[in-house]
């Protein structure tokens, strides 16, 4: 019962948003508008996706938007050196990849919070991105390239909402069907008892953080398609977009909870928020203010569940 | 304080959880200058009882009285203010405040009237001027951390007597005690009698209270089955009455056959936690580690285990050797422990009945990297029928259920793993009767089934119902080995014990 209203008011909010903003604005619904949401909340949704994993064992990573700026920018390199678009993905996915290894190394090997050490890391990521651009944004990317954001897939489903898609199932698979989507909800939930029942829970959290590092590239690489330069002050501020995005899905900051569904409802309604109140001339100003009201409720929903569970099981 | 009104009084307790009757018309009343025995074994209601008094649960039925009057206590502070208070099993100081700062805690002695400043002074000359008067031996102005068990418990006895007007209650205070130390308390419950104080003192120390009990009640499932004056009836009788049936009706016989050494750990040694171990268990037996709380039996078996490296020794399982201290590759050799601990290192809370009986042996039901959820669910489900698990849904989050029932999802998930080798570290703490016996009976299917066990309890009825051979620990050292059906429980104890001389020594 309780679980089953965890998971639908999320759902509910969503939907009840979208009809509240087609009634105020009907050019909300309209097949433009909505794939233009879906192109807008792309990047933030990767990346969440990745996060849900990371969140889910009891972690957190601050650097994911610096670790995108870095890999936009190495994709960027690669493109303008005249490699082929595929390989210029890669490259920004390998480069987020080895940011995450680190990431997840450093907390593993070292034992510090995951909050300080990407914390550190976010400003060790940037300042990289800056020193090797010189602070400039790359040029000379093939337009060919742009097609990652702006193409279209059979003239109508955007290039950027087919990723989501494949990347949501991936990790969806992972989480609820693989023997490391049931470690990553045991580390969170406890990571002593994962331990004592002979989960390898250091290697199982450098994949993770490793995951979301190379989804960050995923998410830099369509950012750099986007603007069509590799811009190394990239994703500034959006660690906080996609930690919201899980957290509004129902992912708990003490671990153990969150599904990719969820998250991506959170996604959702931060990104069709955002969209509904630019058609309605609301300035940004309010908008934050709104976003932030979101989080603060959500988190208070967790925290009203987590604290039933706990005085039933005494 | 001959006045035959009683100080407390509890007449008619019910209380449930979820549908388990914990209490039923339970009824208990304590006179001033008196100490109330209240004895039962694990799981009998003894704590629940003490809570309801302490308010932190609310009865269903049944009042409570205290000097005639009847009084509701809606949270614990209520039940301070009546006078009431309480010395936890589970200790409950702040450990970065001091001695005196947590005698006090609460009720600072204020300076500047106004400006409402704590009297550091005044808090610390008076802390020292108590603990002297008990003859404590503790430096009110030290840190809590830093001091041992035995200490901190000392500390904790000293703030309930600032806190007791009228009754106070200790569970079990002597378990981290010296022989030295018991003696001092002892004194000092003399010593609050004559103020006036009606105490209740929790024990399973039978032996103990013939220094310090007027008077006895033993509960039983729930149900006070005796209450009367001490000495009116013998131990024995006591001891019958807290087990309500033979020995043997609760712990089941056992027909296993002894096979080859399966376990041998020799001269394992962890820094300041224990010295020098050396055992060996054979398939089929069942070797039983008594010992005080502080003696290292949970450090030694968490070792073996590998969730901490050994400073030096030899851990053997089946021929190949354990020097890795990681857990996941003692697992994968056969090697299972039932943490003391469940919430801390055994149950991952907020997960489902399932996936915490399926932890340990995820990899038998993946294939071609996914995981057989359908599997899972039978598993599970074969297990919840084997050991009887309540409520029987594989979905029901693990926080939701009662202790006994965890307990049960535990042992069931090194069923499942298919160990060969258990080390049970207070397997039934906190289990009701009907838990403990099935318990009980899966442990003597494994042995039955040829897995070596090894049993760490404090329960000294269940080391002698269910072991071959108890080992028993003093100070990190093993000091004897005795055979069960020889032994006894005053003998066993006398070897625990830690003496004044060895106290010093250390």
């Amino acid at each position: 019962m309780s679980d089953w209203i965890k998971r639908f008011i999320p759902f509910a909010s969503l939907i009840a948003l979208c009809v509240i903003i087609a009634v105020l604005e009907p050019r909300f619904l309209s097949s433009g508008n909505l794939a233009s949401v879906a192109r807008q909340t792309a990047v933030i949704t990767v990346m969440a996706m990745g996060m849900t994993m990371v969140m889910v064992s009891g972690g957190i990573d601050l650097s994911v938007g610096s670790m995108m700026a870095l890999a936009g920018v190495a994709g960027a390199f690669a493109l303008a050196g005249g490699a082929p678009p595929v390989v210029g993905i890669m490259a920004s996915m390998a480069a987020g990849g080895v940011c995450g290894f680190m990431n997840g190394a450093a907390i593993t090997t070292l034992k510090i919070p995951p909050f300080i050490v990407t914390l550190g890391a976010m400003g060790i990521y940037r300042g990289i991105a800056l020193l090797i651009t010189d602070g400039k944004a790359v040029v000379g990317l093939p337009t060919s390239f742009g097609h990652l954001a702006e193409g279209n897939l059979f003239g109508i489903i955007p290039i950027p909402l087919l990723i989501v898609v494949i990347v949501a199932v991936a990790i969806h698979f992972v989480l609820s069907s693989t023997r490391l989507g049931r470690y990553c909800y045991a580390i969170g939930s406890n990571v002593e008892a994962a331990r004592y029942a002979g989960v390898r829970v250091a290697r199982c959290q450098i994949i993770f953080y490793l995951i979301l590092g190379a989804l960050a590239g995923l998410a830099g690489a369509i950012e750099a398609a986007r603007l069509v330069t590799g811009q190394p002050t990239a994703g500034e501020g959006y660690e906080l977009r996609v930690i919201a995005a899980v957290v509004i899905g129902g992912g708990s900051l003490s671990g153990g909870q969150g599904t990719v569904v969820g998250t991506i409802i959170g996604a959702l309604i931060m990104g069709v928020l955002a969209n509904g109140a630019n058609l309605l001339g609301i300035s940004s100003f309010t908008q934050q203010i709104v976003i932030g009201a979101v989080i603060v409720l959500a988190v208070t929903f967790d925290e009203f569940q987590r604290r039933r569970l706990e005085t039933a099981g005494s | 304080m001959t006045d035959d009104q009683a100080a407390l009084e509890m007449r008619g307790i019910n209380k449930s959880f979820a549908g388990n009757t914990v209490l039923a018309d339970v009824s208990l009343s304590a006179r001033a200058g008196e100490v109330h025995a209240l004895v039962g074994e694990n799981g009998a209601g003894k704590s629940t009882l003490m809570k309801i008094l302490a308010g932190v649960y609310q009865p269903d039925a049944g009042e409570i009285l205290i000097d005639g009057q009847r009084i509701r206590f809606a949270r614990p502070s209520d039940a301070l203010r009546s006078g009431i208070a309480m010395i936890y099993q589970e200790l409950s100081l702040a450990p970065d405040l001091t001695v005196a700062e947590n005698i006090f805690l609460g009720r600072e002695p204020l300076s500047f009237a106004l400006l409402r400043v704590v009297d550091r002074r005044e808090m610390n000359t008076h802390a020292a001027g108590m603990l002297k008067a008990y003859g404590f031996k503790l430096d009110p102005r030290a840190s809590i951390k830093r001091l041992s068990a035995a200490d901190r418990q000392l500390v904790e006895i000293t703030r309930a007597t600032v806190e007791a007007k009228r009754v106070l209650v200790m569970d079990e205070p002597t378990s981290s005690l010296t022989a030295h130390e018991v003696e001092d308390l002892f004194h000092l419950i003399r010593e609050l009698k004559t103020r006036g104080l009606a105490i209740i003192y929790i024990s399973h120390r039978l032996e103990e209270l013939d220094f310090i009990a007027d008077r006895v009640t033993v509960l039983r499932d729930g149900r006070a089955i005796y209450s009367g004056v001490w000495g009116e009836i013998s131990r024995a009788e006591i001891i019958r009455h807290m087990a309500g049936r033979e020995l043997k009706e609760i712990f089941p016989p056992r027909a296993a056959a002894r096979g080859e050494t399966r376990l041998r750990i020799t001269n394992l040694t962890r820094k300041g936690k224990f010295r020098e171990v050396s055992l060996a268990v054979a398939a089929g037996e069942v070797v039983g580690i008594a010992g005080l709380a502080g003696a290292g039996r949970t450090e030694l078996v968490e070792t073996i285990f590998g969730a901490y490296h050994a400073d030096g020794g030899e851990i053997v399982l089946d021929g190949s050797k354990l020097d890795k201290a990681q857990p996941d590759l003692s697992v994968a050799h056969g090697l299972g422990l039932l943490t003391e601990d469940r919430k801390r290192t055994g149950l991952c809370l907020n997960q489902p009945l399932a996936s915490n009986l399926t932890l340990a042996n995820l990899r038998a039901l993946t294939s071609n990297w996914r995981l057989d959820k359908k599997r899972e669910k039978a598993v599970a489900a074969e297990h919840i029928e084997r050991l009887h698990i309540r409520p029987p849904d594989p979905d029901k989050t693990v926080a939701l259920m009662s202790g006994g029932n965890q307990q049960k999802v535990l042992l069931a998930r090194w069923l499942f793993a298919d160990s060969q080798v258990f080390l049970l570290d207070e397997p039934t703490r906190g289990v009701d009767v009907a838990a403990r016996s099935e318990i009980y009976r899966a442990i003597n299917r494994l042995a039955e089934r040829g897995a070596a066990i090894v049993m760490v309890s404090s329960d000294l009825p269940e080391l002698l119902g269910m072991a071959d051979r108890i080992l028993v620990m003093r100070r990190g050292r093993l000091v004897a080995e005795l055979d069960a059906r020889q032994t006894t429980q005053e003998e066993i104890l006398r070897h625990a014990a830690v003496d004044q001389g060895e106290q010093q020594a250390a």
